[in-house]
């Protein structure tokens, strides 16, 4: 299940460097397209903001199949305050952009399934797929917006894995 | 070379995507679709002369051919089956309203709303139309090349249609896609192009001509076509003429596999009708998607591999890696 996460991450990473290539973060001394996996990074205190933070939830597997299936429920998260530029007030104008942004992501709702252990990363045999996208609701704090949106991805245990 | 393999599991599809190509009313010939040698064509690119309508919804085919059997002995038992009847029905909501899907789930003959000349009288699906005018010659189909006085005549985001004009001929009129049958001789100039389904949105004007958002159905203007500019689009409850055309419904896989519905000959089976799906489920009062209702059946042709007569074909193409 590990080769589905890291897929699904690595072909979010690579459309959002196309649809995006100004959002970045500074990770770690390195310049990064602005998308993460919570779980693979130092514990946060509070989350960087402009930025897709991608944070796994729950997990079924389906064992009655000829391959087992997993699903693995995916939030991404992603805040604003705006532009020091604007003072701010353009927070909901990039909070949009954001919205935006993973809705292009997302699409088209496949990608070949790597392993990423190996390097350079081998081809697996299947693919990993996901439905659209469930937006939650803005959560204003203050002059920081965020939302959260979840996706179910699926894949089928290989040999091996 | 070795390869290795997976058990892949029932294909998981999102959604169904329809194409359709038209028959040849006057030669009784459908377009053939060779998964074989076309299944792994690009879905926002179908081969020629396939049309892509985009994502459906709803999409369902039953089978209603029937099978006896064949007693014998006492008590009976079945000694063999026959096939009594030969029938299947292919049903879906198209989720765009245009020219095609529009005809598609219309039960009889589409026609296009010309725009009328001034002070015409009014008539249900279309008066006495403005003069129509003639491409020149180098028009192609997106561009359609006239006289500067003749390009004065439409603006930019207009829409057209394109054919020639009605000489008094009976049987299926349209080309390349029939679009009417007449049974007797009419008087109306520009029947043709009420039927026709060359029709195309105007992107930009200058003078010398139209230059169209989409290519026009038929390719290139023929000799004798004839441009005017239409408003919308009318179709009737009633009428005598069936829409038929070749239908190709593709379900993508999620692991990269295909299949493939293929119906040499489909022909509406309902009249005109729509469904309304609310845009917020919670709010059935609110605003509603009105979607394109099409009821169709299939009509046999014959293999030319057996002799055997058929409705369908479905074709699956695995996914790459998978066991068979």
């Amino acid at each position: 299940m590990q080769n589905a996460k890291d897929s699904f991450y690595i072909a979010l990473r690579t459309r959002l460097a196309a649809i995006n290539p100004e959002r970045t973060i500074l990770l770690r001394g390195t310049v990064r397209p602005g998308i993460l996996v919570e779980e693979a990074e130092a514990p946060f205190s509070q989350l960087p903001s402009d930025v897709f933070v991608l944070r796994w939830l729950g997990l079924g597997v389906d064992l009655d199949l000829s391959s087992t299936m997993a699903a693995e429920e995916c939030e991404v998260l992603y805040q604003t305050c705006g532009t020091q530029s604007f003072g701010g007030l353009d927070r909901g104008r990039a909070l949009s952009a954001m919205d935006e942004e993973l809705a292009q992501m997302l699409v088209p709702f496949y990608t070949p399934k790597l392993n990423y252990t190996a390097t350079p990363p081998t081809a697996m045999l299947t693919h990993v797929f996901w439905d659209e996208p469930g937006f939650g609701p803005i959560d204003v704090q203050r002059d920081r917006l965020s939302r959260s949106a979840k996706v179910m991805v699926y894949s089928y245990q290989e040999q091996g894995e | 070379m070795a390869a290795n393999w997976f058990s892949a599991p029932a294909p998981v599809a999102r959604r169904v995507r329809g194409y359709f190509a038209p028959v040849n009313r006057a030669l009784q010939t459908p377009v053939i679709f060779d998964a074989a040698e076309q299944g792994g064509f690009n879905l926002d690119a179908p081969p020629a002369p396939w049309i892509s309508l985009g994502w459906i919804h709803e999409f369902t085919r039953k089978t209603a051919s029937k099978t006896s059997p064949v007693l014998t002995g006492i008590p009976a038992a079945t000694l063999a089956q026959v096939r009594e009847t030969l029938e299947a029905q292919v049903s879906f909501q198209f989720m765009s309203w245009t020219k095609l899907t529009m005809a598609l789930a219309t039960g009889s003959q589409h026609m296009n709303l010309l725009v009328e000349a001034t002070g015409d009288l009014p008539a249900a699906d279309g008066a006495q139309a403005v003069t129509a005018v003639t491409p020149l010659s180098g028009s192609t189909a997106t561009a359609i090349v006239l006289a500067s006085t003749d390009a004065a005549k439409f603006t930019a985001g207009s829409m057209i249609a394109l054919d020639v004009d009605y000489t008094g001929q009976t049987g299926y009129v349209g080309a390349p896609v029939a679009g009417a049958y007449v049974r007797q001789p009419l008087t109306d100039v520009d029947y043709v192009r009420r039927v026709t389904f060359n029709v195309a949105l105007v992107s930009q004007v200058n003078s010398t001509g139209l230059t169209l958002a989409e290519p026009l159905t038929g390719g290139a203007p023929a000799a004798g076509a004839k441009v005017q500019a239409i408003t919308g689009f009318v179709d009737r409850e009633g009428g005598s003429f069936y829409q038929e055309w070749s239908a190709l419904f593709v379900m993508q896989g999620s692991q990269g596999e295909r299949i493939f519905f293929y119906y040499p000959r489909l022909q509406t089976m309902a009249g005109a009708e729509e469904a309304a799906i609310p845009l917020d489920p919670k709010n059935n009062g609110g605003h509603a998607r009105m979607v394109l209702k099409g009821q169709y059946l299939a009509l046999p042709i014959t293999d030319p591999l057996d002799g055997e007569r058929v409705l369908c074909y479905r074709s699956f193409l695995p996914a790459a890696n998978s066991l068979v």
